[in-house]
Formats: structure tokens, C-alpha cells, sequence
């Protein structure tokens, strides 16, 4: 390995005291990712240093007095990527240290996300320095409140429209929200995303991702002429993502013959198999809140018991990786049967790109992550519109939109895919990135 | 207790002898005697009032009040008599005189026949009574008569005194002196003639009355019978050993009797004395008890007959003088709590001797037993006592409850063993470990099949009929939990007792249950905690605490509505922004079983009664990831404990459940909530939050008082387990935080070379200790950050979780950069889970400064009650900053063994470095010493022998020890230092062979000790453990020898070796 050499000769010269180097730097990444697509898309120079990097960063002070009296002052931030096609969208995390890099590269990936579902939204991120472990609820509140008196001019529901993140939850959207509407003198409810139902939240939106994952499947499907009635599915994960997936694909006839999960008293993971096929109700009403499959009961109920990683190995048409990045890796792809066609990303970053190289070659195709997990983000778009427009849907109306949207935004990096000759992935980053770029001429910024 | 009382008085009689009954005579006779005086000098009363008031008085000042009567008979003309007077043949009769003229008779008489006495059935003290009646009668009818011719006097005198008005004052006295002897000095005379003794108590009483209020003439009697040292110090050499003080002639003592009396009669007006009289009289009332219970080792029943009858009296509480209620009450504490003086000295503020006449009737034990009631109830007992003072002013703590108890003395054990002939477990704890392990199960069946002694028995069925069909539980309090700085707790059984069925039925659970107790004094673990910390040899009773369960019944479950502990210490601070002071609440819905024992599975709640705001888990999954799953609860249907879905059961028994809402939060919309009124519990997604508890309800409030209270009072950080039963929060123990488990304090040792130092750190320490590490994993903090890609990250925590299943378990530590268990942005810490880490003893995470700044570390609050339910240590280390001290090197220049554990991982080998301790010590362990109340922590490496240092201290032993002088024969080295396997407390086994006189035995185990004194402060400063003495001398002569007899055997057996220790002989 390379790092091992540049490492060893360190430690030969200074012995225990090692120099810092430039490390993981998450929105470099971002950035040669940027580059690699930009290449393929010709941009010009202009377009690529203007996507490259955020439009606009705020960083500001929050002074808080703490329950004691005492006055701390805390560093609140916003990083608005690009809003070329629409007002920025993105979480505020509550987050121990100052790490603006991984915040800019958030920022450009939501831009892209909103991009290849074709929302008419930007990416933008931001956030509040602190560990909410050493906060009370009231001092969160303040902060929260703080955060938004620093911004409110920035942000809005046509500027730019937070959503929870890391460390982050409903409640502080509501306090956020509550703030901004007392600043602005209005009720304005589009200002967040995430809100409870009562409070203009959107329906449907426990199933969104789910749902939206199952529906550019089953178009997938479509286009490679498979029944997906005849299919066989392995989901790595028992969450939400993992249990509306599964749901809905049932729902088509499709099987699904294992599912993993975390086993809270054991400390492990365990998949259950089942030949015949899961049936999620069974399975739902053994599994505590947490997410753990009661072992026992199912193997009672006809479940193979088996180790964590086993839901990979399994000879079926469909991988849907929806728990945990990272999980394909160069390591265990071989392990992959020849039988699986297609590995639907339902996690954040579940394959490695060397396990991506792997199964391009093997002819497996794969829909990376934030195509297929867009699902949840298209109906945060929805909950804004409803809000906007104070106006709500129907679950029923709201996952039929979803439907049309995730169908559209697959066909046409499928289009791409197979015109180009070229992986999902480049095809939707190339999707993704061009939509910006041209919204960025239209508005003659480059 | 109430039988035991009744049939006592017997038992009295014959052990006691006749002086308890005699004294009791006395103070009936004096008692009868004053308020006799009383109605004499009540000039209100008419002469035949008085006479007829007298007469009734008498009979209880006689051996048999019921059967006694009296007559006074004026000769002819008037008769005074008790409503039962009969002439009978057993009658004393004594004159009444007149100006030397008998006037009349007075007469008592028994209406049965009684046993003979000195005259007749009669007393000599009574003959003496009824003498000094008869004669105090006499004068009365002499004064009164004397006072009707003042009576025409004084109206001449009127008539005088209008004319000369200036000697109104000397007439007035002169009319007055005669008239009245004052009270005081009719009783002085009846002492006088009837009872010296008391005469002498009074005299002494009235000096120091006298000398305390610095009446002159009494000093200087005083100084007349026992010079005081300072008047001619030249006389008194103070340097050395000086001449006993000399011996006064002390017939004085009766004879300034006189004196004294006069210089009051002087100096304090008449009525001052007569109720100085009347106080010390009354005083009197309490003798027999202050006398009884000053008896070490006073009986169960014999102390407890005693409080009855004293409180049995009216007014008895009054009648006790301060100085004897102190002495009565400690003498009490002494005898059932403790000897401790920290105890006693708090204890004495708070009880008084009522409470202990209310204690007895709850307790159970041998009649002639004197056990006491052990550490746990004495605990209990003592903080009742300072709550209740409280509540009476703070309004807070005002419906503060106490469950009731009942407690069973702790040699009631002892009268068990011999009741069955099981005195050979005695000898248990000094088996073989292994072999204790082996026989426990036995011994506890061969316990719960063995019955109790018949008064034992008889206890506990009162036990069974007061609690009902109430649960109980049956906690174990032995004397050596009563020890500040040793952890019993959890170490002996407390055991649920349903306490259903038939009385019978129920009676032989509860024998069951304490039999089961009885036997964990003979399991292993507190024994080898006992060896571990040289209390092997203490006696070790074991007391019981029976007490009622405190809960309330919902469907077929008996449960409180919730239940916990309470540490005034915060062990397991969660943010910086928490000090150790601010304590910590472990809370569970139901039994508080879940609270006080970590499930590893489960979770209770924990939160910081001074800092509510600052909850562990701020976050809405980790509420809910660490909520309680679990309740425990008695089922009444079964009798056992069922541990039951907490949400099922709430959704079930919402309705009946009291105050739900204070317990758990509806989760909707990523929120959780209090549920209001119009909630479904059958639908609602229900998470057992006690948010209402602390927000709205003043619970928190009254914890951090009872915290605050207990540990200013004790004087020491406590632990306090609470219940409640929907209604009221119970307190249902309390004991010092140092013996609550894990957390036992150890003091950091002082004089570990810098090189062998690991690290140290003075901040954010809580209390515990990590013994006997045998691997370190260090991710070293730069190289980390150097990594370029995401997915070495996760490599990293990959390597680590390989590590922790590889590992021996708990037998190494994790340190690390920054934050583990971070998610997202993992350049701040390897990203673990908990079931990455969960064999781990310890968690470092290590703060190095970046380009000026400090790292904000994690606290381990990703998986913060994790470790907690798991005893997983966490250690924040800043080592750029301060005294932090942090010896990387040792770490990156021993042999890193990762390739060899993980092969395929050699990659990171510079990441991720895989310290064997013996590597660097060899045949060394690490140990990890942390010191929350000093607030510093040390890791050090410790060589792998105890033995080098107690070999090299016996050769200095050997060196000093003068054979001759001290009669010493032979010296032989047994025990654990003979076998090469000392602990760091383990004694020095001495077997001596000696051939000298007492004196020089004496001598010589005076000489041993101060050795042993010194070398357990060496050892110490060596290695952090106290011990009493390391020297462990067993004397042996010819004649045990001879007869093989005790440690004898180590030499003349054929299966025990010594070590024979050459001494100087030939000197």
C-alpha cells in the first residue's frame, strides 16, 4: 500500500512524532468526481470552477446564554452549493467539530441529487458546532433560534430550505421554523422540511424512499425484460428503507428471501432466510422497535438463522444493499453469485468504487445510490410545495407523484446508460451535473 | 415481640439476680415517698383530704400493690382506709407520735399470704417506709395543728403589721420559718433513715449541682477531699511515670453529706431545691434501664423487657435527664448497630431511646442472643432517622416513606448453625476456592432444608401475620457491610419473597429465603473478595432486613410504579459540563432490580438530579434505543418474578397503571411527548421516558435533598435505592456511595517510577479500577487522520472489532484519536459500534492538539450506556495539555503484534498498534488506577511479583529479630509467600516456635506487630492496597508440638511444607 511507505519513512526520520499530512478530505473527493464527469461533459472552465465550489458560505457567531448563566459563543454555518435550478435544499447537523470540507462536499452532492431526480431544487448544507450530549433541550432551543436570527435574510422558501440532519430531529426544525416565522412576520411553513403531519409535514414520507427505490426497479426490470413477479430479492438491512422495499415489491410479486439485521442483544448482525420467501407481516410483528428480528420466534416461523454478511451470498436476481455503507467492498464482491443482474443502492455509499468496477465488468448493473434513494428527498420537495401552496395531499396522491417522478428521473439516465454505453452512475452524474450547468447558462452565469 | 416481654420478668429473676428488683423497690418506695410530701405540703388540701390521699397512695410503694391495703387509724376518733381494707394476719403496723404522744397507727396489710421476708412477708425497706410515713404523718398533724394557731397569730399580726409596716419583712419570717420544713428536706431526712444509698447519689448530685454553678464553699470542700493537681503542681513530676493520687478518707463522703446540704439550703432558694429533687428523683426512674443497657452484650430479651417497662411508665421520655438519655441511646447503638464512631456520633444526634423500645418490637433473634442487626439495616435505620428530622421542616419531604421492616439479629445465623449441627461450615471459607465453588449448591440445599430454632420460628411467624399477603423482601445484613470501603453489595443474596398462600405456606418461604441468605455467606465470591482484603478471619454475622415490597397491584403484578437508585457521586459523567457532585438516578418502571444490577441487555434511565437538562441521551433514537425494554414484577398469580415487555404492559394496563404519564412519552412524528388525555395507549408508540417524572413532579427535587441531606449528615457520599408505590416515594436503603459495586475507591499509588508510567490525567476521572491488562490497542491518533480514503477509516474499525473478538475478554484496553464510535464524518474517530468494542476493560480517547486547538472528545456518547451496563471504563486523555502525561513511546517501540493476531491487516500495521504488556514488562500486567474523588487517574505497568519484596522483607525481619530476647526458637515462612503466590495484600504466614515466658511472648507479638504495622505502609506506598499488618504470627511450644495441635501441624504434618527462616544465633 501506498500509505504504509510514505508512512514508514516518516517514522524512520522522527521516530513517535509524526508530521500531519492532508489526510481524508471528503469534498476533494467530491471534487475529482466532479472533475471526472466534467471531463466526459466537456464543460467548459468557467461552468467547472462555478460547480466546483459553493456559491455562497455563511459563517457566524451564535452567542448563547447556557442554563448557568454563563454566556458561550457558538459557530453556526450555512453552505449554499448552487441554486441555479431552484432554492437550495439541505440538512443542518448539530456536529462536534469544525469540518467544513465534508459540509461543502454535502452541499454539491444534494445539488446533484436534486438534480437527477429533476426537482426543482439546489444543494446546500449547514450546521451548528456542538455536541448536543453536552446541551440541554432549552440551550438546543436557543441555538436553534440563534442559528436562524444569523440567517434568516439567507434562507426561505425560495431561498434556501433546511431539513434535520445528523444530531438533528423535528423538534429543532419546529423551533427553526417558529423563529423564522416570528422574524418574518408570517406564517411559512415551506421554510423546513421534516415537519410532523399536523404541523405541514407531508404524508407518505416513511415510505417515500422505500417506495421510490421499488419503482425505478420495477422500470429497470421492465427494460431488461424480466416479470418482476419471477424475481428473487436479497435486502441487506430491517429498516424502513429495507421494510418498504421489500413491502412493495411484494406487493409486485416479487420474492425477497432474506433480510439482514443488528442484533441488539447479541451485538451482531444475523440474516434470515426463508426459500420460499419473506413474509414481512410475520416478520414486523417479531421485530422490537429497534429493528431487531426476534431470533427464535423466527426460526419458529421457518427462518434460517444465518451470519450477518450472508444475505450478499445468496443466489438471487436482486441485491438491495439498505443498511450500511461500504458493504460491497473489493474483498467480498467474488462472493456475489453469477445469478444477480442488478444491485439497487438503497444505503448511502454501499458499494466501493473498486466492488463497482468488479461488477460492471461481471455485467451486473448498478443503481448508484442517489438515483435510487432520491425517493426520500423528492418527497421533501412534495412536503414543500404542499406547504407553500398550504395545500396537502392524499398519501395515496403523494406516492403516485413520487411514482411519476422516480420513473421519469430513471428513464432518462437509463436513456443516457444505454445510448453512451456507459454505467448508471456516470449516466446520472452526467444528467445530474449537465441540468446545473445549463440552468447556470440559462441564467447567463457562465 | 410482645410474648417475649410478658414472660420476661421471670427470666429476669434468675439471670439477673435480686439488685435489679431491689433497686426497682427503691424508686417505687421514693416515688411513693415524694408525692407523699407533695400532698402534705398541698395546703390546700383539708387534713382528712390529705390522710384519705395518703392512704391511697401507699399500696404501689409495697412488693404487691394489687394485694395491698392500708389504714391510718387516729385513735378512735377518725379512720382513713383503701377501699379494700381487711383486717388480715399478715399486717405491719407503725405509730404516729405527737409531741412524744401516740396518736394513732398506721397499718398495711396483705390480703393473701406471700413468700417470708425479713418481717413476715414484709421488706426490711418496707418496715423502713412505713416507719418514715408514720413519722412524716406525725409531724404533718403536728404542723397543722401548729399552722391553725399561726393562722389566728398572723390575723393578730395583721392587725400589727398595719402599724409597723417596716417590720413586716422580719415578721413575716419569723412566721414563715417555723411553720414549713420545705420538701426537699423531709425527703433528705426520710433518706436519711431509710436508704443511704440513694441518699449518697443524691449528695453527690446536689455537689456537682453546686460546683457547677461555682458555689465557693463547695470547691473548697471539694478541694479539701481531692486536691486538685494544679494547686502545688511542683509536686507532681509530669515527665514520667509518677505516684498514684492519694487516697481520700471517704467516710468524709457521708459526713460533708451535712454540709452540702446546708450550703444549698444557703444559696438556692427552697423551691429550686425541691424540684431539683423532684427532677432527680424522677431521673432515678430511669437507673435500671441506663444500668441495664451500659451491660456489653446485654441479651435480646433482657434489653428489650427493660424498654418496655421504662416506656410503659406515664411520662416515662420525661423523666430521663439528658446526660442519661445520651448514655442510654449510644449504649443501644453500640449494641445493635455498630461500635463505629462515625456511626455512633451521627447516630446519637438522631435517635432517641423511644425509638429503640419501637425497633425492638420489630425485632427478631435469640432471646439470649446479642447479635446485632448489621450493616445494611443499621444503614437504613440511620438514614430514616435524618429524613424524618427533615420532613418535619423541609415541605418537600414531607409524604417521604419508609417501608416497613422487621429485622433478625445477626447471630440468629449462629443459633441456626448449632440448632442443626452444621457448625462445620465455619471452616468453609478457608477451603480451596474451587472447592467452595463446588460444595455452594450443596450447602445452600442442605440450608433450605434445615429449620430454625422454635423462638426464631415464633418471630417470624409474627413477621408473616403483620406484612399480610404484602411481598417481602429478604436483604441480607451482615456485620461487614456495616465497613466503610468494602463493597459487599451484590456479593450476598437479597431475595424477593411473594409471600402468598396459607400462613404456613408462607411462613416456609420466607424460612426458605433466609436460609438462602444465610447460606451466601459461604459462597465464593464474598469470600474470595474477604481473602482478597484480609477479612478472612473477621467474625461474620449476617443480620436480615426483611422489609415489605413497596408497590401497588396492576392486573396479576404486584410492582412499584417505578423504582431505582440514587448515587450522590456521578460515576459515569456523560458530558464534561457534568461534574462528579451533580450524582446520578438509575431508574426502571417496576421492581428496582433492573436499576441496581447492570442487565447488559437493557437499560434504565439515567439522569443527573442536579443536571436534568443534560440528559444522556439528547437525541430522539438514542432515547429510544436506550429505553427501558424490560419490567421487572411479581406475579401474584405464580409467586415469581416475571420480567414482562415493558410497552406490552403498558399498552395492556395503561388504565390501571398509576400515573402513567409520568413515566413514558408517546414518539410521533420524531418527537417524543407526554401523552396527553386523549391518547391510545393500544396504538400510541409508548417509550418509557419518566419525562413528566422530572419535568413536572418534584421528584428529582426531593432526591437531590435526601442526597444532600444524607451525605452532609454522614459525612460521606451515599447511595440511596428508592420505590415507589404511586402514592409516595419510598426510601428503602442507604449506605455509604464506597460500598456500592464498581465503585469502590483506591488511592493512586505515589511512588510508581516515571518509566513505568503509561499515562496519567487529571481531569474528567471517575472512580474504578482495571486490574491486570494484558494487551493494548493503539490507534495511533496522527496516522489515523493521515489516512486518505473513507475506506481505511472503516478498516480501522474493522480491525478493531476483529480485535475485540480475539482478545481475551476484559484483559485489554482501546485508546485512540478523538471520538469513537463517530458516524458521517469518521475522520473524527474510528467508526466502532458498541459490538465492536464490547470485550474492551477500558475506552481512551485521546485529545492531541491540532494547529492550536484541543478536539472536543465524545465522552463515548455514541454508545454511552453501553458501556455503562457493561462496566466498560472511559478515559478522556489530553496529553498536550497541563499534567497530562501520556508515554506514547513505550507504546511505539515495543513489538507490535497485530500481524501476528490479524495476518491479513499487516497493511496497518502503522495505524493500528497491538501492544502486548508483557512484551514490555515481562510477565507484567498493566493496571489502571482511577480516582474519581482526587479526580486523577494512572496506568502503570506492574511487575508480575509480589513475592521478591515480602522475600526480601522476611531476610530484614530475620536480621532484626533477637532470638534470645524474645525466647524464640524457630521461624517458619508458610502460607502464600511460601508458595511463590502472593497477592499484593497477601500477609506474611509466620509459624514461630517459641521457648519463653509469657512476658516475652507478650513482647514479642508486640514486636511482630509493629513490623507488621510498618510493612503494610510500605507495601501501601508499593502498591495502593491498605492492609491491617502484613505480619500474620502464629506461636507454637514444645507442648503443641507434641500434641500436633493447630499450626503445629505445618511442621509435624507430612502434607504441609514450611520454610524455615535462618535467624542470627550466634551473635
Amino acid at each position: 500500500m501506498q500509505v504504509k511507505q510514505e508512512l514508514k519513512q516518516e517514522k524512520g526520520t522522527t521516530g513517535v512524532f509524526r508530521k500531519e499530512k492532508e489526510g481524508f478530505n471528503p469534498f476533494k473527493m467530491a471534487q475529482q468526481q466532479f472533475d471526472r464527469i466534467a471531463d466526459q461533459l466537456n464543460l467548459d472552465e468557467q461552468t467547472r470552477e462555478l460547480l466546483r465550489n459553493p456559491l455562497r458560505e455563511y459563517s457566524f457567531s451564535i452567542p448563547i446564554r447556557m442554563d448557568d448563566g454563563t454566556i458561550k459563543v457558538f459557530r453556526g454555518f450555512r453552505v449554499q452549493h448552487n441554486d441555479a435550478r431552484g432554492p437550495c435544499k439541505g440538512g443542518i447537523r448539530f456536529h462536534p467539530q469544525e469540518t467544513q470540507d465534508t459540509v461543502r462536499a454535502l452541499s454539491m452532492w444534494m445539488t446533484w441529487k436534486c438534480s437527477v431526480a429533476d426537482i426543482p431544487l439546489g444543494g446546500g448544507k449547514g450546521g451548528i458546532i456542538c455536541d448536543p450530549h453536552n446541551l440541554s433541550e432549552r440551550e438546543q432551543e436557543k441555538l436553534c433560534r440563534g442559528w436562524v436570527r444569523q440567517i434568516a435574510r439567507d434562507i426561505g422558501p425560495v431561498r434556501d430550505v433546511p431539513a434535520p440532519d445528523v444530531m438533528t430531529s423535528g423538534q429543532h426544525m419546529l423551533w427553526i421554523m417558529d423563529e423564522y416565522e416570528t422574524i418574518m412576520g408570517g406564517q411559512y411553513p415551506g421554510l423546513i422540511t421534516g415537519k410532523p403531519v399536523e404541523l405541514g409535514g407531508s404524508r407518505g414520507r416513511t415510505e417515500a424512499t422505500g417506495y421510490g427505490i421499488i419503482y425505478i426497479l420495477r422500470e429497470l426490470l421492465k427494460e431488461m425484460k424480466m416479470d418482476i413477479a419471477k424475481t428473487t430479492t436479497s435486502i441487506q438491512g430491517f429498516g424502513n428503507v429495507a421494510r418498504y422495499s421489500a413491502e412493495l415489491l411484494l406487493q409486485y410479486g416479487g420474492t425477497v428471501v432474506s433480510v439482514s439485521c443488528w442484533d441488539q442483544v447479541e451485538n451482531r448482525t444475523y440474516s434470515y432466510y426463508k426459500k420460499t420467501g419473506i413474509k414481512l407481516d410475520e416478520l414486523i410483528k417479531i421485530t422490537d422497535r429497534f429493528g431487531t428480528i426476534d431470533k427464535k420466534q423466527a426460526e419458529k416461523l421457518g427462518y434460517e438463522n444465518r451470519p450477518g454478511d450472508d444475505w450478499l451470498t445468496q443466489d438471487v436476481d436482486i441485491l438491495i444493499p439498505a443498511a450500511l455503507e461500504h458493504s460491497i467492498t473489493e474483498e467480498n464482491v467474488n462472493q456475489i453469485k453469477p445469478r444477480v443482474k442488478i444491485v439497487i443502492c438503497g444505503a448511502n455509499g454501499p458499494v466501493t468504487p473498486e466492488a463497482e468496477d468488479y461488477l460492471e465488468k461481471k455485467g451486473v448493473i448498478v443503481v448508484p445510490d442517489f438515483l435510487a434513494n432520491a425517493g426520500g428527498v423528492v418527497c421533501s420537495y412534495f412536503e414543500q410545495v404542499q406547504s407553500n401552496q398550504n395545500y396537502y395531499w392524499t398519501k395515496e396522491e403523494v406516492l403516485g407523484k413520487l411514482d411519476n417522478k422516480m420513473t421519469d428521473a430513471f428513464y432518462k439516465v437509463w436513456e443516457l446508460s444505454k445510448r453512451k454505453k456507459i454505467r448508471v452512475s456516470d449516466a446520472a452524474y452526467m444528467i445530474a451535473i449537465s441540468r446545473v450547468a445549463e440552468a447556470c447558462k440559462m441564467r447567463g452565469w457562465v | 415481640m410482645a410474648q417475649e416481654i410478658t414472660m420476661d420478668d421471670k427470666i429476669v429473676e434468675s439471670t439477673n439476680g435480686n439488685m435489679m428488683r431491689e433497686l426497682k423497690e427503691r424508686v417505687k418506695e421514693l416515688n411513693c415517698f415524694y408525692q407523699i410530701t407533695k400532698v402534705v405540703n398541698d395546703s390546700r388540701l383539708s387534713i382528712d383530704e390529705a390522710l384519705q390521699k395518703i392512704v391511697n397512695l401507699m399500696p404501689p410503694a409495697w412488693q404487691f400493690p394489687e394485694i395491698t391495703c392500708v389504714r391510718i387509724n387516729l385513735e378512735g376518733r377518725k379512720e382513713f382506709k383503701t377501699e379494700n381494707y381487711k383486717k388480715t394476719k399478715w399486717t405491719q403496723e407503725s405509730d404516729i407520735v405527737v409531741e412524744e404522744k401516740k396518736i394513732g397507727r398506721l397499718e398495711v396489710a396483705y390480703l393473701e399470704e406471700k413468700s417470708h421476708a425479713a418481717e413476715g412477708p414484709f421488706l426490711l425497706e418496707e418496715r423502713r417506709l412505713i416507719d418514715a410515713i408514720a413519722s412524716l404523718l406525725g409531724k404533718f398533724i403536728e404542723e397543722r395543728r401548729i399552722k391553725e394557731e399561726l393562722e389566728q397569730q398572723r390575723k393578730r399580726l395583721d392587725y400589727v403589721q398595719k402599724i409597723m409596716k417596716a417590720e413586716e419583712k422580719e415578721i413575716a419570717a419569723i412566721s414563715k420559718t417555723p411553720a414549713q420544713k420545705p420538701d426537699w428536706e423531709v425527703i433528705l431526712d426520710l433518706l436519711v433513715k431509710t436508704d443511704p444509698r440513694t441518699l449518697l447519689r443524691i449528695t453527690r448530685k446536689m455537689t456537682y449541682y453546686l460546683y457547677r454553678i461555682e458555689n465557693e464553699k463547695v470547691t473548697a470542700l471539694l478541694n479539701r477531699i481531692a486536691p486538685s493537681i494544679d494547686s502545688d503542681s511542683s509536686a507532681v513530676d509530669w515527665r514520667g511515670i509518677h505516684m498514684p493520687n492519694q487516697r481520700q478518707d471517704l467516710a468524709d463522703l457521708v459526713t460533708i453529706q451535712k454540709e452540702v446540704f446546708e450550703i444549698a439550703k444557703e444559696c438556692i432558694p427552697a423551691e429550686d431545691i425541691s424540684n431539683l429533687f423532684a427532677n432527680w428523683m424522677k431521673q432515678d426512674k430511669a437507673r435500671p434501664l441506663l444500668l441495664q443497657s451500659q451491660k456489653t452484650g446485654i441479651p435480646l430479651v433482657e434489653i428489650a423487657g427493660e424498654l418496655n417497662r421504662f416506656f410503659d411508665q406515664p411520662d416515662a421520655e420525661l423523666s430521663i435527664s439528658p446526660e442519661d438519655q445520651m448514655s442510654i441511646k449510644t449504649a443501644l447503638i453500640r449494641r445493635f448497630f455498630t461500635d463505629r464512631l462515625e456511626y455512633v456520633n451521627v447516630a446519637k444526634m438522631f435517635f432517641d431511646v423511644f425509638d429503640f423500645d419501637f425497633l425492638l418490637e420489630h425485632v427478631v433473634g435469640p432471646a439470649q442472643g446479642t447479635g446485632k442487626l448489621g450493616g445494611k439495616s443499621s444503614g437504613v435505620l440511620l438514614a430514616e432517622k435524618i429524613i424524618e428530622e427533615e420532613m418535619k421542616k423541609d415541605d418537600v419531604l414531607k409524604d417521604i416513606a419508609f417501608p416497613k421492616s422487621w429485622y433478625l439479629t445477626s447471630d440468629s445465623i449462629l443459633s441456626f448453625i448449632h440448632y442443626n449441627d452444621l457448625d462445620e461450615v465455619s471452616h468453609v471459607k478457608y477451603l480451596d476456592p474451587i472447592e467452595i465453588r463446588q460444595e455452594q449448591p450443596f450447602l445452600e440445599q442442605i440450608f433450605k432444608h434445615s429449620t430454625f430454632p422454635y423462638e426464631i420460628v415464633e418471630g417470624l411467624r409474627r413477621i408473616i401475620s403483620d406484612f399480610k399477603d404484602n411481598p417481602i423482601i429478604v436483604r441480607s445484613s451482615s456485620l461487614l457491610e456495616d465497613n466503610f470501603g468494602y463493597a459487599f453489595s451484590g456479593k450476598y443474596k437479597s431475595l424477593f419473597v411473594p409471600n402468598l398462600g396459607t400462613e404456613e405456606e408462607r411462613l416456609h418461604a420466607l424460612m426458605d429465603a433466609i436460609a438462602e441468605v444465610y447460606a451466601s455467606t459461604f459462597s465464593p465470591d464474598p469470600i474470595e473478595y474477604r481473602r482478597e482484603r484480609g477479612l478472612l478471619d473477621f467474625n461474620e454475622e449476617m443480620g436480615i432486613l426483611i422489609q415489605e415490597v413497596v408497590g401497588t397491584r396492576v392486573g396479576p403484578y404486584f410492582l412499584p410504579t417505578y423504582a431505582g437508585v440514587a448515587f450522590s457521586r456521578n460515576e459515569f459523567r456523560w458530558s464534561p459540563r457534568i461534574s462528579r457532585e451533580d450524582g446520578m438516578i438509575r431508574i426502571v418502571p417496576g421492581l428496582g432490580t433492573r436499576a441496581v444490577d447492570r442487565m447488559g441487555n437493557d437499560y434504565p434511565i439515567l439522569i443527573s438530579p442536579k443536571r436534568p437538562n443534560l440528559q444522556v441521551n439528547p437525541l430522539v433514537e438514542e432515547r429510544i434505543k436506550y429505553s427501558p425494554r424490560f419490567m421487572d414484577m411479581i406475579n401474584l398469580e405464580t409467586g415469581i418474578i416475571d420480567t414482562v415487555d415493558a410497552v406490552k404492559f403498558f399498552r395492556e394496563h395503561a388504565d390501571e397503571f398509576p400515573n402513567l404519564s409520568d413515566i413514558v412519552s408517546i414518539h410521533e412524528s420524531g418527537r417524543l411527548t407526554p401523552p396527553n388525555v386523549l391518547f391510545n395507549p393500544k396504538e400510541a408508540d409508548i417509550v418509557v421516558t419518566f419525562s413528566n417524572l422530572f419535568e413536572k413532579t418534584d421528584f428529582l427535587e426531593k432526591i437531590k435533598r435526601i442526597l444532600a441531606l444524607l451525605e452532609e449528615k454522614i459525612s460521606t457520599p451515599v447511595d440511596v435505592e428508592f420505590a415507589c408505590d404511586g402514592k409516595n416515594l419510598f426510601i428503602l436503603q442507604c449506605r455509604p456511595q464506597s460500598q456500592s459495586r464498581d465503585i469502590e475507591r483506591k488511592p493512586v499509588p505515589k511512588d510508581i517510577p516515571e518509566d513505568r508510567k503509561l499515562f496519567s490525567t487529571k481531569k474528567y476521572v471517575t472512580t474504578g479500577q482495571i486490574e491486570n491488562i494484558e494487551y493494548i490497542v493503539y490507534v495511533i491518533p496522527e496516522e489515523y487522520t493521515n489516512l486518505t480514503k473513507r475506506e481505511q477509516m472503516l478498516k480501522i474499525a474493522k480491525i478493531v472489532s476483529e480485535l475485540n473478538t480475539k482478545l481475551p475478554k476484559r484483559k485489554f484496553i482501546l485508546m485512540g484519536p478523538g471520538r469513537w464510535g463517530s458516524k458521517g464524518d469518521i475522520k473524527l474517530g474510528v467508526p466502532v459500534r458498541y459490538g465492536d468494542i464490547n470485550n474492551t476493560s477500558m475506552m481512551l480517547e485521546i485529545a492531541k492538539e491540532k494547529g492550536g486547538y484541543i478536539p472536543e472528545l465524545s465522552f463515548g456518547t455514541h454508545f454511552f450506556q453501553d458501556l455503562v451496563e457493561s462496566n466498560i471504563r472511559y478515559l478522556p486523555l489530553y496529553p498536550d495539555q497541563g499534567e497530562d502525561l501520556f508515554n506514547e513511546k513505550m507504546l511505539c517501540e515495543s513489538q507490535n503484534r497485530l500481524s501476528e493476531v490479524l495476518p491479513a491487516y499487516t497493511n496497518f500495521e502503522d495505524v493500528v498498534r497491538l501492544v502486548r504488556v508483557s512484551d514490555i514488562i515481562p510477565g507484567g500486567t498493566l493496571s489502571v488506577v482511577m480516582d474519581g474523588e482526587a479526580n486523577e487517574a494512572l496506568a502503570y505497568l506492574k511487575p508480575a511479583d509480589h513475592l521478591s519484596w515480602r522475600t526480601q522483607k522476611i531476610e530484614e525481619i530475620a536480621q532484626a529479630l533477637d532470638p534470645e530476647l524474645y525466647g524464640v526458637q524457630e521461624m517458619y515462612l508458610i502460607g502464600s509467600t511460601k508458595d511463590g503466590s502472593p497477592g499484593p495484600t497477601s500477609d506474611i504466614d509466620l509459624l514461630v516456635h517459641f521457648k519463653g515466658s509469657d512476658e516475652q511472648k507478650d513482647k514479642l507479638m508486640v514486636w511482630f506487630d509493629e513490623w507488621g504495622k510498618k510493612l503494610a505502609k510500605e507495601n501501601k506506598e508499593r502498591t495502593g492496597f491498605d492492609t491491617e499488618g502484613l505480619l500474620d504470627v502464629h506461636i507454637i511450644t514444645d507442648e503443641d508440638i507434641k500434641k500436633k495441635s493447630s499450626w503445629a501441624s505445618h511442621i509435624t504434618s507430612p502434607y504441609q511444607t514450611v520454610r524455615k527462616i535462618s535467624l542470627k544465633k550466634d551473635v
